[in-house]
């Protein structure tokens, strides 16, 4: 057992907080909304800057432009960016879907896309939920009609983060009509703007906008652009679940260590700190994120190692999302009539972020699957349950 | 960073498991719980013929030179097996403490006995109940109370005031003047009151209080951990099983959402539990633990792990009520380690400091 980082993680991370000194956060304009603990928000100028720096390719193989760095320097980005609250919303979605291109994309996909991810330009939508296939994702009905060179989709896609801000849609769509359920999807990364294409806003319970839905009217999409092999699109959704699970998950342990200690600092600006039940919460929360971080460290080193995963990721991401929430709660007890301010209301302590949180962590047990259907997940995959009867 | 332990680590985890199955079944367990004396001398000296006793102790002393965190993984498996004992009591706490704040003396004298078993060494270094006062003529005077093993110890550590300062005192336990008294707790432990009345202490018997203290406590807060984590998983693998054989209505109760949910939870307990064990121990074994990281892993896993004996009980329904079932013997050793070495109040409350809440 070995629970430190090595010296060359360590000289990177304070390569990332040299960064972090030298750009003030503020020099990056946000152009889509923060789900994340502050640091969820889509920034074209962040990515642009970590695209500067080569870090959004740093693991990738030489052969496809990137350092080949081992995978704990991503862990180690996020970490230092994420304790920072610096706004990489699409970072997770980018790395994913570089990875898919390099694993199985085509020629075009990697001339023409991967560079563009890596310089922080191009960032991506997930066209996977529709209004009839919520956690049920393969009652979807988006269908992708092959006609020569091309497919041309139709369907409705919704709950999309960032859609309207966005380059790419990743697209997943029905193929073909196949006798078993999960055989016949395929995905396809759809550019924006492609005609037949319509993104509209979903106003949030915040009144911002951070999900989109998207009318898909006979989009006409180059055979090029379909990501992975025809009608393995859903087995392919799943190898890569439990990585998609973990990246998209793992920025929230230093994420809310950074709200935590906001609200640390708030309670001794204010006093609040000499009362022994709020010390009590405060602390047991920094027990709970440490055993946040150490369920991420234990998937992380998993992923590494390529060894089998049955529910640690699941495991890992119900326990973020729940957090989250009780942390937000926590935030707004301490804040008192404070609390419902919103972020630049006159008067609002912590720059309103606590609201904010608190409105936004409400999602997070529901996106991405469900708290509900992973633990469902631990217990047939991880713990061998019996699952529950499935109607054909 | 690596979770997996080592070859050695595996090596000793898989032999306790081997030997505690044939040496200390659940009925033996439950066998010594429920006996008033609760000491089983056998056992006892098998895991000495094993080296456990002396895992901490240097070789020069008669031990094998093992890290605190073999000594964890090791306990972890006395947990899962609800071993009686005071092995947490003398070959921790008390071994970790001589090691740290005794004298070369205290060292020669105990630690190739202890390592052998032979002697057996209890502690009372908690302040609840503690009214032990060591006046300036070197005669000691009060009670402390929950001395673990207290009836077959060979000798005590306990804390004392002495005028502005505190005191940290290694004596024999047949010394005159001290009794030891049982206290009948609902656990399988065997707690005890040490009264002292005027015992004489000379100043050869003083260890260095400060250091005694922290090193007693990180050590004895990672070992009851370990108990806990130990027993915790035990709950989870038996709460699994029952769930799949389980049947009501037709189907394994396991394959009813409710109980899924609550199986996982479990598993998210016990995993988050562990994490923080092993990387707290890491730390202490490499000779720079933070207290903060001992002080959040048994605040977490008192929590945590008692939750697990808890929604047991509700997994397992009226068969988890019986005194011959096992799920009892392991919730009340949750709770006993869960109170020992600072509780839930006294790790928060150093928690509370480490991250910067000003009182």
């Amino acid at each position: 057992m070995e629970f430190g980082f090595s010296a060359a993680e360590q000289a990177f991370a304070d390569e990332v907080r040299a960064f972090l000194r030298d750009n003030p956060l503020d020099r990056f304009p946000l152009d889509g909304m923060d789900a994340g603990y502050g640091s969820g928000a889509h920034s074209r100028a962040f990515m642009k800057a970590l695209g500067e720096r080569g870090w959004i390719s740093m693991c990738w193989p030489e052969s496809f432009g990137g350092r080949a760095e081992p995978m704990f320097f991503k862990l180690v980005l996020f970490e230092e960016l994420a304790l920072a609250g610096a706004p990489f919303g699409p970072l997770a979605g980018s790395w994913q879907t570089a990875d898919a291109i390099i694993d199985y994309g085509t020629e075009r996909l990697r001339r023409e896309v991967l560079p563009a991810i890596a310089r922080g330009e191009a960032t991506f939508w997930q066209g996977y939920s529709e209004p009839d296939a919520g956690s049920d994702l393969l009652a979807l009905k988006t269908e992708a009609r092959r006609d020569g060179d091309h497919y041309v989709i139709r369907g409705h896609k919704i709950w999309s983060s960032h859609a309207g801000i966005a380059t790419h849609g990743l697209v997943f769509t029905r193929t073909s009509r196949e006798a078993r359920r999960s055989r016949g999807f395929s995905m396809f990364v759809v550019p924006n703007g492609t005609p037949g294409m319509d993104i509209r806003p979903i106003r949030s319970l915040t009144g911002g906008v951070y999900h989109y839905e998207v009318f898909l009217d006979d989009v006409r999409v180059p055979v090029e652009l379909m990501l992975g092999p025809e009608g393995e699109g859903f087995q392919a959704l799943l190898n890569g679940l439990d990585s998609d699970r973990f990246w998209g998950r793992f920025y929230k342990a230093p994420a809310l260590e950074r709200v935590l200690r906001r609200l640390v600092d708030h309670a001794n600006a204010t006093g609040a700190s000499a009362d022994a039940g709020l010390r009590r919460r405060l602390a047991a929360m920094a027990a709970e994120l440490a055993a946040l971080r150490v369920l991420f460290y234990r998937a992380a080193c998993l992923l590494r190692d390529g060894a089998p995963i049955t529910y640690e990721t699941a495991v890992a991401k119900i326990y973020a999302d729940e957090t989250g929430q009780k942390l937000a709660r926590l935030g707004m007890d301490l804040l008192g009539p404070w609390a419902p301010l919103r972020p630049g209301s006159h008067e609002a302590r912590v720059d309103g972020e606590i609201s904010h949180a608190y409105l936004t962590s409400l999602g997070h047990t529901i996106a991405g699957g469900t708290a509900e259907v992973l633990r469902t997940t631990v217990a047939v995959r991880g713990l061998g349950l019996p699952a529950e009867p499935r109607k054909a | 960073m690596d979770f997996r332990p080592s070859s050695a680590q595996q090596l000793l985890v898989s032999t306790a498991r081997e030997f505690l199955k044939k040496h200390c079944p659940p009925e033996r367990a439950q066998q010594i719980a429920l006996d008033s004396r609760g000491f089983d001398e056998t056992l006892w000296g098998r895991m000495a013929e094993l080296g456990w006793q002396g895992l901490l102790i240097p070789p020069d002393l008669g031990g094998s030179g093992g890290s605190l965190l073999d000594v964890i993984v090791l306990v972890e498996e006395m947990g899962r097996a609800s071993t009686p004992g005071p092995f947490v009591p003398s070959a921790v706490v008390a071994t970790a403490l001589l090691l740290a704040a005794g004298s070369a003396d205290h060292k020669k004298r105990l630690l190739p006995a202890m390592a052998t078993g032979e002697t057996i060494v209890s502690v009372a270094l908690d302040d609840a109940g503690n009214t032990l006062v060591l006046d300036a003529r070197g005669r000691l005077r009060g009670r402390a109370l929950f001395v673990e093993s207290a009836h077959v110890a060979h000798a005590l550590i306990v804390a004392a005031d002495a005028g502005d300062d505190r005191r940290v005192v290694l004596l024999p336990a047949d010394r005159r003047g001290v009794e030891r008294r049982p206290l009948d707790a609902i656990g399988p432990e065997k707690l005890f009151e040490v009264a002292c009345d005027g015992v004489s202490v000379v100043a050869e018997e003083w260890l260095e209080p400060a250091t005694a203290r922290r090193v007693a406590l990180q050590a004895g807060a990672l070992a009851r951990t370990a108990e806990m984590v130990g027993a915790a998983q035990r709950v989870l693998e038996l709460a699994v099983e029952h769930a799949k054989t389980r049947v009501q209505g037709g189907r394994p109760i396991g394959g009813h959402q409710a109980i899924q949910h609550a199986c996982a939870d479990l598993v998210r307990d016990v995993d988050a539990s562990r994490g923080l064990l092993y990387a707290a121990a890491w730390r202490a074994s490499e000779g720079a633990a933070p207290a903060a990281d001992v002080a959040m892993a048994k605040a977490y896993a008192s929590e945590a792990c008692l939750a697990v004996a808890r929604r047991g009980h509700q997994i397992f329904g009226a068969i988890g009520y019986c005194e011959e079932h096992p799920l009892h013997l392991l919730h009340k050793r949750i709770l006993a380690a869960s109170m020992d070495c600072g509780d839930v109040a006294t790790h928060l409350e150093q928690i509370a400091r480490a991250i910067g809440l000003r009182a």
